[in-house]
C-alpha cells in the first residue's frame, strides 16, 4: 500500500513536470537539435501523407473502401498521429515522451496494418515513413529529458 | 503537490491547434480533388405507363399441369436432330446468359489470355437507381446482364426503368420509367435482373415494335417496349402492359413479381415469377405462362404441382432464366421447392417435378422429361439457374447433353433430349431426422452423382476454422457443438441451435450458373463453401424468439406451418467465418472425362472494408463468361472486383475495382469491329450491404 502510494506520487509529480515544461519557454522548436526537429518532421510528413490517402480512400469512388468502418478508422488514427505528433514536438519532460512514442508507435504499427488489408498501401507506405520519424527522434540526443537552451 | 492533472496551458493549446489546423488543411491539400467525379444519375423522360392492365384472361389457355415425371421423346430420334453448334457462328450477346443455351460463350478473340491484361474502360454509366436501404427505399439489389441486341445495350434498373445505350459510348438512347411501386412487396429488396429481347423474323416496314425489350415488375407487370424507340407496344396486352397478377388464382398472399425477364423463345415468351420465401405455409402455386411475343396472349400455362398440393402448399416457382434448345423444340425449367421451405408435413405426397430440372415441349408446355434433384425438400434448394445446354464427347460419343448446377455444390450432367444420365446418378441413404418436429416424413434417399465431383466436399462436417475460433472466444467450437449433423441432408430440427447446413440456400451455385467452351469442351463454374443453420421454432418458441430478419438470413414465420425458422451463416461475433477457408472458388471442368481441370479460390473477402487473403477467396454470387480468346470473365466476388482468367490455366490475368459486387453474368459482345466486356455492378446484400448502380464497360485500346 504505502508502495503504491509512493508510485503514484512520483507519477503525479512527473506529470506536473510535464505540464509545466509545456507551459514554459522550453516548447520552442527552435530550441531543439536538427536531428530532433528531422524526426518530428518526418514524422508529421508521414502522418499528414497518412491522413490524406485515408481521406482519399474514404471518399473518393471505386477505391474498393469508400464509404467503409475500415477506411474511417484509420482517417481517425491518422487524425490522432497528427496529434500526438505535435504535442510531442515541444513536450520536454521524459516520461510524457515515452508515453507518446509508445502510442504513436502502436498506432503508427496498426494502421500501416489496416493500409495492408485495406489495400492501401501509399497508407502502409506512409507509416513507415513515419517510423523511420519516429525512430529518428528517438535517437536523437536533443530528444533527453533536459531541454535543450534557447 | 497537485493530485490530478491539471488542463494544458492555453498558449500550448493554441499552438497545437494552429498546427493542427494546419496540418489538416495540408491534407486536403494533398487528398486528391475529384472526390466525387460519378457521373450523374439521369432522368427517365417517358411517359408514365398504365400500370391497370385489363384483367381478362386469356381464353387460349391450356393447362399443362402434370403428376408425374414422364420421359417423351415423340419418337424422335436423337440421331435424326440437329444439335447446338460445337461453336457458334456468330456472337450473341441478347439475353439474361447471353444465348438461349446458357453457355455464356462468345466467339470472339479480339481479347486473348495474352492481351487481356492492356484491357481499359471504355465507358461507364451509372443509373442512379440505387438504394441503401437507410430511407423510405427498400435496399436494391441489381442483377441484371447486360443484353447487346440491335446495336444498342439494354438493361433495366432495380427501380424498374428500362434504359437503352450506346454500345460503343454509354450515351442514354433513351429511358422509360414504369413507374413501378418501390416497395418490397414479395423481396425484402428492390430487385431487377434485366430485360429480354425480342425481333420478328420477317419484320413489316414501317410499322413499330418489330424489335421489342421486355421487363417486369415486382408488382406483377410486364412491359413491352419498341426497341428502337422506348415507346410501349400498343399491340401488346393492354398497350404495353401485361398485368401478370390476373392469373394469381391461388393463395394470392402476394403479387406474382416478375423481377427475372421472360426467356424468349422463337416468337414466345416463358415467363415464370418470384414470390416471398419462408413466408407462407401456403402461397401461389408455382406457374409458367407462354406469351405471345407480339401480343402477350397466354399460349399455355405449365404447372409444377398436382392440383391437390396446390390446394395445400404453393411455389416450385420458377424465378430465374431458363434455357431452350430450339433445334429440338424443348424448353428446361429450373423449378424451385414447394411452400413452406422447411417444413413438408402438409406436402407429404410426391411431388416429382418440384426441386427439379423439367423439360417442356415448346409449343404445347407438356412435360418430356424432367429429373428431380431433391427430394422432399426441407432445405430450400430451389433449383435456381438455367441448366446449361452442351454437346460432349464422352468416351469417343457426342451426347447432347445439359449441366444442371445446384445450391448444394452438386452437377448433375443428363442427355437433354430425354434426361438420361450421362454418368450415373445414384440415389443414396440420407438422414431421417431426430424426431422433433411434428407431422414431418423425410425422402429416404437423395440423387448424388458419380461424377462431376461435387464442387465442395458436402460429405463430411465442414471443420472448425481455428482462427475464427480463437477470436470468437471457442464460440465456434460451442456453436458446432450444439448444431444437429448427421451427414450432407441433415433436416431442419427444434434442438439445441438446429442442423448445421452444408451448404444451404445461400452456397452452392447460385443464379449466374455454368458456363462452357465448346472448343475444348471444359464447363466453367462458381461456387461459394458457406454454413448456415436452420433451427425451427414452435409457433410460442418462435413468437417469443423472434428478433427480425434480413436478406435470406434471420427469422422467417411460415405462417399456417406449426413451425417458424431461423436461418443464419455460421459465423462468429466478428463475423467471421467458422469453417475454414476457402470461401469460394472459380473451377473448370473437362466435361469429356467429368474430372476437374483446374480449380482457385476466387477474389477476396472484405469485411468493412478489410479485404482477407484471396487464397481464402470469396462467397460468390453471379457468374462467368468465357470468350474464345481463352478468358474467363467474372465479377461476382465480395471485394466488388471484376476480373479475367486464363481458361487453359486459372491463373488471373486482369482486374479491376467496381462501385459494388458484381452478381451477375458479364456480357461480351462485338460493335463497329471492336470487342468489349460489360458488367454491371450492383450488389446484393445477401452477399455484403454494398449497393451500385454501375454499368462498366471494357475494350482493348483502339490504333
Amino acid at each position: 500500500m504505502f508502495f503504491g502510494l509512493m508510485q503514484y506520487q512520483r507519477n503525479a509529480e512527473a506529470a506536473a513536470k510535464c505540464i509545466k515544461s509545456l507551459s514554459s519557454g522550453d516548447n520552442n522548436p527552435m530550441s531543439q537539435s536538427r536531428s530532433f526537429r528531422a524526426g518530428i518532421i518526418v514524422l508529421l510528413v508521414g502522418s499528414l501523407v497518412g491522413l490524406a490517402v485515408s481521406l482519399y480512400a474514404y471518399f473518393a469512388p471505386l477505391t474498393g473502401v469508400n464509404g467503409t468502418l475500415g477506411a474511417l478508422a484509420v482517417i481517425l488514427s491518422t487524425i490522432a498521429l497528427v496529434v500526438m505528433t505535435l504535442v510531442l514536438a515541444p513536450l520536454s519532460c521524459r516520461s510524457g515522451r515515452v508515453v507518446l512514442r509508445v502510442l504513436i508507435l502502436l498506432v503508427l504499427v496498426g494502421t500501416g496494418f489496416a493500409g495492408l488489408l485495406l489495400h492501401q498501401w501509399w497508407l502502409t507506405a506512409a507509416m513507415v515513413v513515419g517510423l523511420i520519424g519516429l525512430l529518428l527522434d528517438m535517437a536523437s540526443p536533443a530528444a533527453s529529458t533536459t531541454p535543450a537552451h534557447s | 503537490m497537485p493530485t490530478s492533472l491539471s488542463p494544458l496551458p492555453l498558449a500550448t493549446l493554441k499552438l497545437t491547434a494552429q498546427r493542427l489546423g494546419a496540418a489538416t488543411a495540408l491534407a486536403l491539400l494533398l487528398a486528391p480533388a475529384p472526390l466525387l467525379a460519378q457521373d450523374q444519375p439521369t432522368e427517365a423522360n417517358q411517359s408514365s405507363a398504365n400500370s391497370n392492365a385489363k384483367e381478362s384472361a386469356d381464353s387460349q389457355n391450356s393447362q399443362a399441369s402434370e403428376d408425374v415425371a414422364t420421359t417423351d421423346t415423340g419418337g424422335r430420334k436423337d440421331s435424326d436432330r440437329p444439335s447446338i453448334p460445337l461453336v457458334p457462328e456468330n456472337a450473341t450477346w441478347d439475353s439474361f446468359h447471353g444465348q438461349l443455351n446458357a453457355q455464356k460463350y462468345s466467339p470472339l478473340d479480339q481479347i486473348t489470355a495474352d492481351n487481356v491484361g492492356d484491357l481499359e474502360k471504355v465507358w461507364e454509366f451509372h443509373t442512379g437507381d440505387l438504394s441503401d436501404g437507410s430511407g423510405d427505399i427498400p435496399a436494391s439489389v441489381w442483377s441484371a446482364t447486360p443484353v447487346f441486341a440491335n446495336d444498342t445495350i439494354y438493361i433495366g434498373t432495380p427501380f424498374y426503368r428500362l434504359i437503352a445505350l450506346d454500345p460503343g459510348t454509354g450515351k442514354e438512347k433513351w429511358s422509360f420509367d414504369t413507374q413501378s411501386s418501390r416497395k418490397a412487396l414479395t423481396q425484402p429488396v428492390l430487385k431487377n435482373r434485366g430485360v429480354s429481347y425480342w425481333e420478328a423474323e420477317n419484320p413489316v416496314a414501317g410499322e413499330p415494335c418489330q424489335k421489342i425489350v421486355y421487363m417486369g415488375t415486382m408488382d406483377a407487370q410486364l412491359f413491352a417496349l419498341d426497341a428502337d424507340t422506348g415507346k410501349l407496344c400498343k399491340g401488346f396486352a393492354d398497350n404495353g402492359v401485361l398485368n401478370v397478377n390476373q392469373w394469381n388464382d391461388t393463395h394470392a398472399v402476394w403479387p406474382l413479381s416478375v423481377l427475372q425477364p421472360p426467356t424468349v423463345v422463337g416468337d414466345h415468351l416463358m415467363l415464370g415469377w418470384a414470390g416471398m420465401d419462408w413466408a407462407y405455409e401456403q402461397a401461389p402455386p408455382g406457374t409458367i405462362f407462354s406469351l405471345n411475343a407480339q401480343t402477350g396472349e397466354r399460349e399455355w400455362t405449365f404447372q409444377a404441382l398436382s392440383d391437390e398440393m396446390r390446394k395445400k402448399s404453393g411455389t416450385a416457382n420458377v424465378w430465374t432464366h431458363m434455357s431452350a434448345d430450339r433445334e429440338n423444340g424443348l424448353l428446361y425449367l429450373p423449378v424451385s421447392s414447394p411452400s413452406p421451405n422447411y417444413w413438408g408435413g402438409n406436402r407429404t405426397e410426391k411431388a416429382p417435378l418440384a426441386t427439379s430440372t423439367t423439360a417442356l415441349d415448346i409449343e404445347t408446355g407438356k412435360v418430356v422429361w424432367s429429373r428431380q434433384w431433391v427430394h422432399h425438400d426441407l432445405w430450400d434448394y430451389d433449383i435456381n439457374s438455367a441448366p446449361t445446354l452442351m454437346d460432349i464427347t464422352v468416351d469417343g460419343k457426342q451426347i447432347p447433353a445439359l449441366v444442371q448446377a445446384t445450391k448444394q455444390g452438386f452437377l448433375f450432367v443428363v442427355n437433354r433430349l430425354t434426361g438420361e444420365d450421362v454418368w450415373p446418378i445414384e440415389e443414396r441413404p440420407v438422414p431421417q431426422g431426430d424426431g422433433s418436429v411434428k407431422g414431418e416424413v423425410y425422402a429416404p434417399t437423395q440423387p448424388f452423382p458419380t461424377k462431376p465431383a461435387p464442387l465442395l466436399d458436402q460429405s463430411k462436417k465442414p471443420k472448425i476454422w481455428g482462427l475464427a475460433d480463437a477470436v470468437g472466444g471457442g464460440q465456434c467450437s460451442r456453436l458446432w457443438d450444439d448444431l444437429t449433423y448427421e451427414g450432407m441432408y441433415t433436416p431442419p430440427t427444434t434442438k439445441g441451435e438446429g442442423a448445421l447446413s452444408y451448404p444451404d440456400s445461400a452456397g452452392g451455385v447460385q443464379w449466374g450458373g455454368v458456363a462452357f467452351d465448346p472448343q475444348s469442351q471444359t464447363a466453367i463454374v462458381n461456387t461459394s463453401h458457406i454454413v448456415q443453420t436452420i433451427k425451427l421454432y414452435d409457433r410460442e418458441a418462435y413468437d417469443k424468439a423472434n428478433s427480425g430478419s434480413g436478406n435470406e438470413s434471420g427469422f422467417a414465420p411460415q405462417k399456417g406451418a406449426p413451425y417458424g425458422l431461423r436461418l443464419e451463416v455460421a459465423n462468429n461475433w466478428l463475423g467471421m467465418p467458422c469453417w475454414e477457408p476457402p470461401f469460394g472458388e472459380l473451377v473448370a471442368l473437362d466435361m469429356t472425362t467429368g474430372d476437374v481441370k483446374w480449380r482457385r479460390p476466387v477474389g477476396a473477402s472484405q469485411q468493412y472494408g478489410f479485404y482477407m487473403p484471396e487464397k481464402w477467396g470469396s462467397p460468390t454470387i453471379g457468374g462467368p463468361a468465357v470468350t474464345a480468346g481463352g478468358v474467363i470473365f467474372i465479377g461476382a466476388s465480395m471485394d466488388a472486383k471484376l476480373r479475367a482468367y486464363s481458361l487453359e490455366t486459372g491463373d488471373e490475368l486482369w482486374s479491376d475495382q467496381a462501385q459494388a459486387p458484381s452478381v451477375s453474368n458479364p456480357a461480351v459482345y462485338e460493335y463497329k469491329g471492336r470487342e468489349y466486356v460489360a458488367f454491371v455492378a450492383g450488389g446484393n446484400t445477401i452477399l455484403k450491404d454494398q449497393v451500385g448502380d454501375q454499368v462498366v464497360v471494357y475494350a482493348l485500346p483502339e490504333d
